[in-house]
């Protein structure tokens, strides 16, 4: 069709544009994914054995999810500014809530015997949480981050409407040019390599989950 | 013990949020300096007006919502209808992965502008949560209860109305609310497409580079969205069938 090979004219006339957008993407989902995994599993470890504060953390987490994007990317504009940090901020504040839910219903899940048997065996209570406990939860945590690193990807493309980058460029410059040439190949553009980032970002995730869990657990 | 702390919990934090919020948007609106272009913007007609159309849109939408993916969810949850119910799943879920803003655009280029081409935009983006839900809700009703109804000489079709829709009540809630916040909220991006909403007043504030006007529109976007979760959380907990 020549509505596929227009698209495929206007990507190869712009490698550059697409690589540099799709990195400012990549950029968001790694460094968002990274800061929210570091909190949202240390929030976690944390909370692990007081009832309260996980619930009260899972329930703030939660409410950051319902807010609105176009909403929480432009609520820190008068503090932060344009560009970068409002979107990150948006974003890792979005991505806590998969990890820290998966990271408590992974520890929870770790049998209570398997811990019992490590105090028996004289481990610490740190040698228990990263011999133990972590190991066993980590297939589940790694889902969560799976899920949070899906979620940015999509909600980034929010960030073009604060001056933030990433593959929203492409969809507001061609809503910008409609119906001008080349303008839904823009949007087509922004929206498909939204989506094989997600796709390629999810196989990819499921390959680290096989690599890093240990071989105990995997069986 | 989890869940019901978990949704006491809910009842709490979601409206002292929503207070905070509500108190800092308070002391903003009273006591910022605000030069006439942003008093234009967030004149409090226009507010209004905003407001109306985001929620008129965020209801309709989700009223197509239910139409639709409730008797969809029903549908493929009968026997046989298993691999479709499969493809389906399957498939909204990858059309998840497509940005909200991406879709809404793409509405537009394949509609037009107009209020409808937004309600379907909408209604495409949340009809996830509530057909999940629904099939959720079905298939997690106990099969030992649907057999005392076959040996009680219940239809199928009285089985469905008797036992499984009002045992699957409350997970289909639980989907309506994921949808009405998803509406709501992203009914603040109709303003790309000519739709109105509460977007208009944070658009404005960007182009005339206004941060009063930025943080008054955001600040009332994510009361609106917490306003609605709230309510539903109370749905939630107050109306289930008698003898859940």
């Amino acid at each position: 069709m020549s509505g596929i090979e227009s698209w495929f004219e206007y990507l190869s006339k712009r490698w550059d544009l697409v690589a540099s957008t799709l990195l400012e993407t990549l950029g968001y989902v790694v460094s968002v994914t990274v800061a929210a995994a570091i909190v949202a599993i240390t929030v976690g470890v944390l909370t692990r054995n007081r009832a309260f504060p996980r619930e009260l953390s899972l329930a703030i987490a939660s409410v950051f999810l319902t807010i609105p994007s176009l909403a929480l990317f432009t609520i820190f504009i008068p503090v932060v500014g344009l560009g970068f940090w409002p979107s990150f901020i948006a974003l890792f504040l979005y991505a806590l809530l998969p990890i820290l839910r998966n990271t408590v219903t992974g520890l929870q899940g770790v049998d209570s015997s398997i811990v019992e048997s490590a105090k028996g065996m004289g481990m610490t209570r740190l040698q228990i949480l990263f011999k133990v406990e972590l190991p066993l939860a980590w297939p589940v945590i790694l889902a969560g981050i799976r899920v949070s690193a899906m979620l940015t990807v999509g909600i980034s493309a929010i960030a073009t409407l604060v001056a933030g980058g990433g593959l929203g460029d492409f969809i507001k410059s061609g809503l910008a040019r409609l119906p001008l040439p080349n303008s839904l190949e823009a949007i087509w553009t922004g929206v498909i390599l939204s989506l094989l980032l997600a796709l390629a970002i999810d196989s990819s995730m499921r390959g680290l989950g096989r690599l890093t869990t240990s071989a105990g657990v995997r069986s | 013990m989890n869940e019901s702390r978990a949704s006491r919990l809910d009842l709490i934090v979601t409206p002292a949020i929503g207070l905070l919020l509500a108190v800092l948007l308070f002391v903003v609106w009273n006591y910022s300096d605000m030069d006439p272009t942003t008093e234009r913007i967030l004149e409090p007609a226009n507010l209004a007006r905003q407001l109306q159309q985001q929620l008129i849109l965020a209801f309709w939408s989700t009223l197509l919502v239910i139409i639709v993916a409730i008797p969809l969810g029903i549908m493929v949850t009968r026997g046989g209808a298993r691999g479709l119910k499969n493809t389906m799943v399957g498939f909204l879920g990858l059309m998840q992965a497509i940005p909200a803003y991406g879709l809404i655009v793409l509405f537009f280029v394949w509609l037009g502008q107009g209020a409808t081409t937004v309600i379907l935009a909408l209604a495409a983006f949340s009809l996830l949560p509530v057909l999940r839900n629904t099939i959720v809700g079905i298939e997690q009703v106990d099969p030992s209860v649907i057999e005392s109804g076959k040996g009680m000489g219940m239809t199928p079709v009285q089985r469905l109305a008797r036992i499984e829709l009002p045992l699957s009540v409350p997970v289909i809630i639980s989907g309506i609310r994921t949808a009405t916040v998803i509406t709501v909220g992203m009914g603040a991006l109709a303003f790309l497409i000519g739709g109105g909403g509460l977007g208009e007043t944070i658009n404005a504030g960007l182009k005339l580079n206004r941060p009063t006007a930025i943080f008054v529109g955001a600040a009332l976007v994510a009361l609106v969205a917490l306003a609605f979760d709230f309510a539903g959380a109370l749905a939630q907990r107050y109306l289930h069938p008698k003898g859940l």
